[in-house]
């Protein structure tokens, strides 16, 4: 196809660089930032953990890494991925199984895949990736879409790779793929007649889901219904991490001081449970500052979505939207005890080089969508 | 560019699905931070509050566990610090845990895999702490906590733990493993009943032995502190006592290390020579019940349980025929034999059956009345004694002598004279697992829906066989009343309570469990009978040893189970005796029962393990150990 080559050379013109969305990359600077900042201050008194510095200076080396791969993405065609549709859904399947099969043990869960003394979360890239591969079938389906078929179709798809994850067993991922599905095929203009009947399905598939869990995950998901019926055992976490943020008050404790107070009994702080650390050292206001840049970012996504050029470019857009809406509600929901407890990292914010990398390359992704949308097509 | 006009978008459905998008984003993003002002603003105070209280948390102080010591004051079992490795899983990152893991195995001197699969096997929270390692070395537990920077997620911590020490003061579990017991964790089940006594869900219990039976006074009482932690869970200071924890009560055993030594070594050797796999001898002072030597062979490592047994160690004692965690001596009930016979005497004589005086005659055969012609059992002697009175039948072990004895008497009477002996009864000795035995009379037949008790069987109750089941124990404490003139004694373990020194400082009452209710000239009959067992020769050459008193005992062999291709059946070998300063006399401080399971020798394994013990106890310039497979020995019963 000619076609293809033309665009690939296109990609690297010029005058794409002008519509280059700078306010997207401001915000997702400012919550790396963020990201930097917490971590710091997270480790800053844990001796262990090297007073907070190597695992700054990680950060920033991830981050860095994560920018040049998103200049590098923008600027290629991200039509690319709708010709790799099929070959990137078989590498996503062969990255969680490898996952399972060679995966290191981390809390009990088979997570992460050890390479050369580097970890890989595949979990993490499998998420943007299986956007792409939805995407592609979705604008595929545009004069179909409002068909069972079509809702079932993508529901088959997102299915294997969230059985999978789920078996690690990595419950959160699992609910982001769920996020990412609905949320798309909602935008995709699918049926909300059969949307909301399979919802009301997988819903009643939920004590089934919770009953595959090990009794410890099944406490600590159900902690946020009464989280002081068990203080010391299964919602030790979730009730320091309530102490830890109501403490905050108005302005916080201020930066690494309040690792000094009530936040050092929260394990993996730096992870999972980082908003702790912006609600009790940065207070309501460092919060509400956070949440408003995720506010943001999601405005100049939904952006880049309705000014895409195709159907194609859209979808991608509103399913990195879900995807960060979700993690953002389930991981700061967790912390302030309206959400069940699982493992569910924070956009840009919680430390971690594959989430990081992975939301990089997908905001790359975005600018190439951005980039192209003005082409004289639409 | 033909193919992008299959992708053009529908605009007006996306918009309304855009606004509604937006919307719910934005008020999912309020809903977050409304929460968060309820959290932070509103309640903030209470929180705060809560974290200032919530630092300093209230922990149990272990009482230190009460000493013991034998009876010359020597300690038997001490507490020692044991250092033990814990690692919490939430606090070791993964890209870091074969380094920490392969750097802690190193240190501890253990295999890495050892700790992956003590990791990998606990399934419960990650914020829980596991334990790895267990009595690790001082030295390793210090170079741990120098690095403990580079072992994130490693946590040592000191506790102290058992170590039971032998008669010379060194490490040694095997000596008193069965008088000391073991220590363990306190199980799911146990924890239930105990939690408000102040268990503790990692707490360690005394599971057996005087560490089970006495684990109220060793173990004190807990006290609590109030403490300031760091972010860790490091103790950061002590900021109250609220109680002081008050030790453990420290006992003394009645137990003589030395003498249990040298039974031990007695009991070895004879079972060694004659192949015996299980045997036991327990010494008593007849005067006051208490127990001086407890041997119950094999025996098993008490400090084995002290650091953890591993559950490939406990299988291999579970799994063993010979039944090493059982005290045989009180846990394991065996057919007295000829031992029983100062049962049927003594009954015999107080149920008006027969006088001392009085003979008897005696058979190779004796029938059984009412039974077939023909039908009769045999005396071990099967050319028959001629007429016997009680002394010279119970010094020649007459079977037929006694079974016309028992059955004469009756099975109701036997059995009631049996219990005034301690027969089917525990002892009371403070010491878990006690067995009552059996003893057969019209009530047991019932419950085994019977009518009653056949002839037969009464006249083989008459020398402790077949329908008679026994503790070792309780074949001594009947001699021992004997011997004493008439008090059955409650067999003592603790002699009673000491400083930490070993210094007695409260000594624990002798008990009569009852006066036999027998003319003292029956009970001296016995004596006389016993004496005479010595010195007719019917115990081999024990008579010649140069001993500071008359000894007296009883020789026994009981048959047991099936019978040997060479139509006899396998016995147990039984011994017991005492020694009064003279012939009858009821002032004897020493008694000994030795006990051989299966001893498929023709001589009486146990009269020469008691020799050997009299021998090494006495420091006996003699040795008249025999071989007991010599089978000039034959004619002993």
């Amino acid at each position: 196809m000619g076609v293809a080559t033309a665009t690939f050379v296109e990609s690297f013109k010029a005058r794409d660089w002008r519509h280059f969305d700078l306010q997207l990359l401001l915000y997702v600077l400012l919550l790396i930032g963020f990201g930097v900042a917490m971590g710091y201050s997270a480790g800053y008194n844990d001796a262990s953990a090297g007073g907070g510095m190597t695992q700054t200076v990680k950060t920033m080396m991830w981050a860095a890494i994560g920018l040049i791969l998103f200049f590098v993405v923008a600027s290629v065609d991200y039509h690319w991925l709708r010709t790799l549709a099929a070959p990137i859904y078989l590498v996503v399947l062969g990255l969680l199984v490898l996952t399972m099969l060679i995966g290191t043990n981390l809390f009990g869960a088979q997570m992460s895949v050890t390479v050369a003394g580097i970890d890989f979360q595949f979990s993490e890239v499998s998420k943007v990736l299986m956007i792409t591969v939805l995407a592609a079938y979705l604008a595929g389906r545009r004069d179909r879409v409002g068909r069972l078929s079509t809702i079932l179709v993508a529901g088959a798809l997102m299915a294997v790779p969230t059985l999978l994850v789920f078996r690690q067993p990595d419950l959160g991922t699992a609910l982001v793929f769920v996020g990412i599905l609905a949320g798309m095929l909602f935008m995709s203009g699918a049926s909300l007649g059969w949307m909301g009947l399979l919802a009301a399905g997988v819903i009643g598939a939920l004590p089934v889901a919770v009953s595959m869990l090990q009794d410890y995950q099944r406490q600590r998901l159900f902690c946020f219904l009464d989280p002081f019926a068990d203080p010391q055992g299964a919602c030790f976490q979730l009730v320091q991490a309530l102490d830890a943020v109501g403490s905050g008050g108005w302005l916080g404790r201020g930066l690494t001081v309040g690792g000094e107070g009530q936040r050092g009994y929260i394990p993996v702080q730096s992870t999972d449970f980082i908003f702790t650390v912006v609600a009790e050292d940065l207070g309501f206001a460092g919060g509400v500052v956070l949440l408003a840049l995720f506010g943001l970012l999601l405005w100049r996504i939904l952006l880049v979505g309705w000014q895409a050029r195709d159907a194609f470019g859209m979808m991608i857009a509103v399913g990195l939207a879900s995807m960060l809406l979700i993690q953002v509600m389930v991981n700061v929901g967790m912390v302030i005890g309206i959400m069940p407890v699982t493992g569910i990292p924070l956009p840009f914010v919680t430390y971690g080089g594959s989430s990081l990398i992975s939301l990089l390359f997908g905001m790359g992704i975005l600018q190439s969508i951005r980039m192209r949308a003005h082409k004289p097509t639409l | 560019m033909a193919d992008l006009n299959d992708g053009r978008i529908d605009l007006h459905r996306a918009r309304s699905r855009f606004i509604a998008f937006s919307i719910t984003a934005a008020v999912l993003l309020l809903a977050l931070a409304g929460r968060l002002f309820q959290l932070q603003v509103v309640n903030g105070e209470v929180y705060a509050g809560r974290v200032a209280a919530v630092r300093t948390v209230e922990v149990p102080v272990p009482a230190p566990r009460g000493l013991i010591f034998d009876r010359a004051g020597r300690p038997v079992a001490v507490s020692v610090p044991s250092w033990t490795v814990q690692v919490r899983p939430a606090d070791l990152p993964d890209p870091a845990r074969r380094r920490v893991l392969s750097r802690l195995a190193e240190l501890v001197g253990v295999e890495p895999s050892l700790l992956e699969s003590r990791l990998d096997a606990f399934s419960g929270s990650p914020f829980d702490l596991v334990p790895v390692a267990r009595g690790v070395e001082r030295q390793a537990a210090l170079l741990i906590g120098e690095e403990a920077g580079d072992l994130p997620g490693i946590v040592v911590e000191v506790e102290p733990i058992r170590q039971y020490l032998d008669e010379t003061g060194a490490p040694g579990g095997q000596l008193l493993s069965h008088v000391l017991g073991y220590m363990g964790p306190v199980s799911r089940e146990e924890l239930e009943g105990l939690q408000a006594d102040g268990y503790l869900r990692d707490d360690v219990i005394g599971k057996s032995g005087v560490e089970a039976s006495f684990e109220d006074e060793l173990r004190g009482t807990y006290g609590s502190q109030l403490v300031e932690r760091d972010a860790a869970g490091r103790l950061l200071e002590v900021v109250e006592t609220i109680r002081e924890p008050e030790a453990g009560t420290n006992l003394m055993l009645t137990i003589d290390a030395d003498m249990q030594r040298l039974a031990t070594q007695a009991l070895t050797w004879g079972m060694d020579v004659a192949d015996v796999s299980q045997g036991v001898t327990v010494v008593m002072n007849p005067q006051t019940g208490e127990i001086l030597a407890m041997v119950s062979l094999p025996a098993y490592d008490s400090n084995q349980f002290a650091a953890g047994i591993t559950a490939d160690e406990f299988g291999v004692y579970l799994t063993d025929p010979n039944k090493p965690l059982r005290n045989h001596a009180i846990s394991d009930i065996y057919p007295p034999g000829s031992t029983y016979k100062l049962v049927t005497g003594i009954a015999a004589m107080e149920e008006g059956v027969t006088t001392a005086g009085r003979q008897w005659p005696t058979y190779g055969c004796y029938q059984i009345p009412g039974a077939a012609e023909g039908e009769c059992l045999y005396d071990w002697n099967r050319a028959g004694f001629g007429p016997l009175a009680m002394v010279d039948a119970f010094a020649k072990s007459s079977d037929t002598f006694f079974y016309q004895m028992a059955v004469a008497t009756g099975i109701d009477p036997l059995a009631a004279w049996a219990r005034h002996l301690g027969f089917g009864e525990t002892s009371g000795i403070r010491l878990p697992s006690e067995e009552p035995g059996i003893i057969a009379s019209t009530e047991w037949a019932r419950q085994q829906g019977r009518s009653g008790v056949f002839t037969g069987e009464v006249a083989q109750a008459g020398i402790g066989q077949n329908v008679i089941a026994v503790t070792p124990l309780q074949v001594l404490n009947a001699y021992a009343a004997v011997a004493n003139g008439g008090d059955l004694m409650r067999p003592m373990i603790v002699r009673g309570e000491t400083d930490t020194t070993g210094e007695l400082i409260r000594e624990y009452e002798p008990e009569v469990i009852h006066a036999i209710p027998a003319d003292p000239g029956t009970l001296e009959t016995m004596r006389i009978g016993a004496r005479e067992v010595i010195t007719s020769g019917h115990a081999y050459n024990i008579s010649e040893l140069d001993l500071p008193g008359a000894l007296s005992g009883k020789t026994g062999t009981a048959e047991f189970g099936e019978l040997n291709p060479g139509g006899t059946l396998p016995f147990h070998s039984w011994f017991v005796a005492y020694l009064p300063s003279a012939a009858g006399a009821t002032d004897a401080e020493l008694a000994i029962v030795t006990f051989n399971y299966s001893a498929v020798v023709p001589g009486n394994v146990s009269a020469e393990v008691v020799k050997y013990f009299l021998q090494l106890y006495y420091d006996l310039d003699q040795d008249l150990r025999l071989d007991p497979n010599d089978f000039s020995l034959v004619t002993a019963n």
